[in-house]
């Protein structure tokens, strides 16, 4: 039995809204039980879309920021 | 036989589809509305833009648009309702160029299916999927693909809100036909609003031949409506009407309900024998209103016909039909 939790990283930064978006709904829908799951975005536009997607489906992500135009969601399953 | 490089329409021989793309030389039909229009003093007529042929107005714009465009290499990508990107993929696939098209909500599947098979790859936007254009998914998403750095080089997109080929091309065509069709006697010309080239271009053109010309802007009586293609301009934030509306030649803005422009086109099948699209009855409704009495002679754009609308379709004559059994009047075994 693997105990290890799988992450996942989903570079999203060349993208901006709402391409950005989709494909982290996209990423979201196929993520599996026991992974985890980082969307990275590269513009606050993109940052709020892609929250917002996350609220509507009722997941509630941990948030990060690293450096002045990368943030990071944490979503884990 | 060698048919050339320029279209020869007498023998009606031609080196590529695209050459059948109406103009001034090969022009769509007027063909006038006789029972469904009461009005005597009236002289109505539609002019017929499914006879292009990729069926419908959007053919001319696409030519000019893709004809007009240095794709290096890239794949074409546009924001469509189903009638430029059917145009789009027709042309395209002539020039031996890939298509991608994003659809909005609210479009038939016919338009659908009849985009897959023509090899389009086809991207089903909500309305709502971006906040920079609110209400109009499909045109965000483009607007998304085109700007990402990630598919820098992958992409590049005619925009037919902004691009002036799409005036242009009815400038050039559509108005002179028009023009020649009714001799210069037209008093009255009607076109609905989506990415406002047709009216912007054929208004202008029959404003500088006669500026007493009477042009009239056909729009959805609601934003939410089920018209594809129409847009209603009254009301919406500047930044989000098409840049290349030409408001100058525009006379009146009508609004149109979606109930009224469905069973004004399924009347003029019945009565006049033109199967049409919905937002043609929605233009019709709105010509034959706004002249009520009047006299003179108008010319009512028809933008495609009524075969890629038989599933909206379907839903008013299942109404009619249960209507008809209720009351006992007929309506099969």
């Amino acid at each position: 039995m693997n105990d290890k939790i799988k992450t996942v990283e989903f570079d999203l930064c060349g993208f901006v809204c709402p391409v950005s978006k989709m494909k982290a709904a996209e990423a979201v829908n196929d993520l599996r039980d026991g992974e985890t799951l980082n969307i990275v975005l590269g513009d606050t536009e993109s940052l709020k879309s892609v929250a917002q997607e996350l609220k509507d489906k009722g997941i509630k992500p941990d948030f990060k920021q690293d450096g002045e135009n990368r943030f990071i969601l944490t979503i884990s399953k | 036989m060698d048919a050339g490089n320029h279209p020869d329409h007498k023998r009606r021989v031609y080196s590529d589809v695209t050459q059948l793309v109406a103009s001034v030389e090969n022009p769509t039909p007027l063909v006038r509305v006789n029972r469904l229009n009461t009005n005597e003093k009236l002289q109505l007529y539609l002019k017929l833009e499914r006879y292009n042929p990729f069926g419908s107005i959007k053919d001319r714009i696409a030519n000019e648009m893709l004809k007009g465009l240095d794709t290096d290499g890239k794949t074409i990508v546009e924001p469509s309702s189903g009638n430029t990107g059917i145009a789009l993929a027709c042309v395209a696939n002539a020039l031996g160029i890939p298509v991608e098209i994003a659809v909005p909500d609210q479009v038939p599947e016919e338009k659908k299916i009849i985009l897959k098979f023509l090899g389009a790859k086809l991207m089903e936007a909500d309305d709502g999927l971006c906040p920079l254009f609110p209400s109009e998914g499909a045109r965000g998403l483009v607007n998304g693909l085109i700007k990402s750095p990630a598919l820098k080089d992958t992409y590049v997109s005619p925009n037919q809100y902004e691009n002036e080929l799409n005036v242009q091309a009815h400038y050039r065509s559509t108005g002179p036909e028009i023009w020649n069709q009714t001799q210069g006697k037209i008093d009255y010309f009607f076109a609905g609003f989506g990415t406002c080239g047709t009216i912007s271009g054929i208004g202008k053109y029959l404003k500088e031949q006669n500026p007493a010309i009477r042009i009239i802007g056909v729009e959805p009586a609601s934003p939410d409506h089920k018209l594809p293609g129409m847009k209603r301009i009254t009301g919406l934030a500047e930044e989000y009407i098409p840049k290349i509306l030409n408001r100058s030649v525009i006379d009146d803005f009508v609004q149109v309900k979606d109930e009224d422009a469905y069973q004004t086109a399924i009347d003029l099948a019945r009565k006049d024998g033109i199967p049409v699209g919905p937002t043609t009855g929605a233009i019709l409704f709105a010509a034959l209103n706004y002249i009520g009495e009047g006299k003179g002679v108008a010319v009512a754009i028809s933008p495609d016909d009524a075969f890629k609308y038989t599933s909206f379709y379907k839903d008013i004559l299942e109404a009619e039909l249960a209507a008809r059994r209720q009351y006992g009047r007929g309506g099969g075994i």
